[in-house]
């Protein structure tokens, strides 16, 4: 394991408060989908980390993208930084999302910022069929849908206002096609209350579900416990750690 | 002439980096990032007799130059500690300090009655934790406590023995003469400030505990205080601790006192800290011709 020193390529604006950063390295390691960037920020007032999923990834540009909302004082900062100004980071971080053999036609599903985590699960496995449904508050929340389009055999995007493309809830669009689509696995990242919803309106199917989860870190390796989740395996409720036993865990096991 | 090796209660340490309990877990997560035997020490996450669930999340929250954690003790339990990473430890040329902690005065003589069976070179007790049996209030808070669960340990523990001090005290080095007086062999401190970070929006702590513990650079100029008046106080060793994140924060705690020095938050900083911390105190040591132990507790007031 190795802290690295990240170059940023662009910092750029997707949409008020939403930014997409590419960082290149000169020494890379290999990365799938679902996995998390522990970056450091310059300034020392920021002691911990922040943690982002990785967005996407170009292995022989040696870079990871990263998308990220700004929501505080942390990624305020990151988002004024500019290309050519450098970072440290640690990655790969986490478990990540590796299909199983007989997943084979996959459903990413993005709630809002959720999406971020999407891009990269397709890129890492090619051979892999992917369709995604995104589902954003409003049309000025619409990220990557560009990006999807071309992992993906099929993206559908809905708002909740309707103010772009379908409107209503991603879940219940997704509901309404699972027959037709008849997936062999979904991955869904999103706020928790989606997977609250998705927990009920997917209960009556077999399709395994996995999740990522999201939260505030310390170290970032499993070593300090701060970012625990209850997970239930083998009738047992344990608190496991999202950055080292997750962030993708089986929907199923989740206590939410 | 230069030396990095100090000694503690007859245990000799490579040097006086020794890093803090609860974040560094066993050490195999960092083992990763360098050899863990280029350090001094390493304090285990705080043990207790039977495994602890901890706290429900968010456990942490960043604050200016700081950080706040409601952890709660998560940790496998003793016995599990003894049968697994205790072993793989003690394959590790490192000193092992056990961090051990209870609920009741008989937790702690029954935890630290089976810590003298592992390859744990010392014990550290945590003793800012409630005790149920006193209305909750934690053992480090007043000195007659404080010197009544050492001596409980000191007499059923054949380890050197760390009482670790709370710095949510009235006065810190009447608790470390208890401490001492209660037979500890060394001291270390501080542990964390309680403290508080809350959302504006939601108008509730960040944290779900509620309140945690304050650590990082912030806590620094409270702990070399603390650390300067506990050496004016006692004759067993000082470990110091509080905001470390360089060399130079070493040299500031061995002259207030500190005989060793332990590192925690930074190492969430920078995964490298401790290691880089005890490289860059060796060539300061060589580039100076000094051996540390001539430093300690050498403050000229003003």
């Amino acid at each position: 394991m190795k802290d690295r020193v990240g170059k940023i390529v662009y910092n750029k604006k997707l949409q008020e408060g939403i930014y997409k950063m590419e960082l290149k390295f000169d020494d890379f390691e290999k990365v799938i989908g679902g996995q998390f960037i522990h970056i450091l920020l310059n300034s020392k007032e920021h002691i911990l980390r922040r943690p982002f999923c990785i967005c996407d990834f170009d292995e022989k540009n040696k870079s990871i993208i990263i998308c990220y909302a700004v929501v505080g004082d942390g990624t305020k900062e990151l988002s004024k930084m500019k290309a050519g100004e450098e970072v440290k980071a640690m990655f790969p971080l986490g478990n990540g999302y590796i299909p199983k053999e007989n997943e084979n036609k996959i459903v990413l599903l993005g709630g809002g910022m959720g999406s971020a985590v999407l891009p990269a699960i397709a890129r890492a496995f090619p051979e892999k069929e992917f369709i995604s449904y995104l589902g954003f508050a409003n049309k000025d929340k619409v990220v990557l849908e560009e990006e999807m389009n071309k992992l993906c055999s099929y993206v559908k995007v809905s708002t909740d206002d309707g103010s772009y493309k379908e409107s209503g809830f991603i879940t219940n669009i997704l509901k309404q096609d699972l027959e037709t689509l008849n997936p062999d696995a979904i991955v869904v990242c999103g706020p928790e209350i989606m997977y609250k919803v998705i927990k009920k309106t997917f209960a009556d199917t077999n399709i395994p579900i996995y999740v990522s989860l999201e939260q505030r870190m310390g170290c970032g390796i499993g070593a300090c416990l701060v970012c625990n989740c209850k997970i239930q395996r083998d009738g047992k409720q344990e608190y496991l750690r999202v950055c080292k036993d997750g962030p993708v865990f089986n929907l199923s096991e989740v206590v939410l | 002439m230069k030396n990095s090796k100090v000694n503690i209660c007859g245990i000799e340490f490579k040097n006086p980096i020794i890093t803090a309990s609860g974040t560094f877990g066993f050490g195999k997560e960092y083992d990763k990032f360098y050899d863990i035997q280029n350090l001094g020490g390493i304090c285990t996450k705080g043990l207790t007799l039977n495994k602890k669930d901890g706290n429900p999340a968010p456990r942490i929250a960043e604050t200016y130059g700081g950080m706040i954690n409601a952890v709660g003790l998560q940790n496998p339990g003793i016995d599990y500690y003894l049968s697994h990473d205790d072993i793989e430890l003690a394959k590790k040329d490192v000193v092992v300090i056990a961090n051990v902690a209870g609920a009741t005065i008989d937790d702690y003589i029954a935890i630290a009655k089976k810590i003298s069976n592992s390859n744990a070179k010392m014990v550290e007790l945590n003793i800012s934790c409630p005790n149920v049996k006193a209305g909750g209030m934690a053992f480090g808070v007043k000195p007659e406590m404080v010197e009544k669960v050492t001596r409980a340990v000191k007499d059923v523990c054949s380890k050197p023995v760390i009482t670790k001090l709370s710095p949510n005290v009235s006065n810190i080095a009447d608790n470390a003469r208890a401490a001492e007086a209660g037979g500890a062999d060394a001291i270390s401190l501080i542990n964390t400030i309680s403290a508080m970070a809350v959302n504006y929006k939601t108008r509730r702590p960040i944290i779900a505990n509620n309140n945690g513990g304050m650590s990082g650079p912030c806590v620094k100029p409270v702990a070399l205080k603390m650390v300067w008046d506990c050496y004016n106080a006692v004759k067993i060793p000082i470990i110091g601790l509080g905001g470390i994140t360089s060399y130079t924060d070493v040299l500031e705690f061995m002259i207030c006192g500190a005989s060793a020095v332990e590192i925690g938050t930074y190492n969430f900083t920078n995964p490298m800290g401790a290691y880089e911390i005890a490289k860059d105190l060796d060539a300061y040591l060589e580039r100076e011709n000094l051996d540390i132990n001539e430093i300690i507790g050498t403050l000229i007031l003003n």
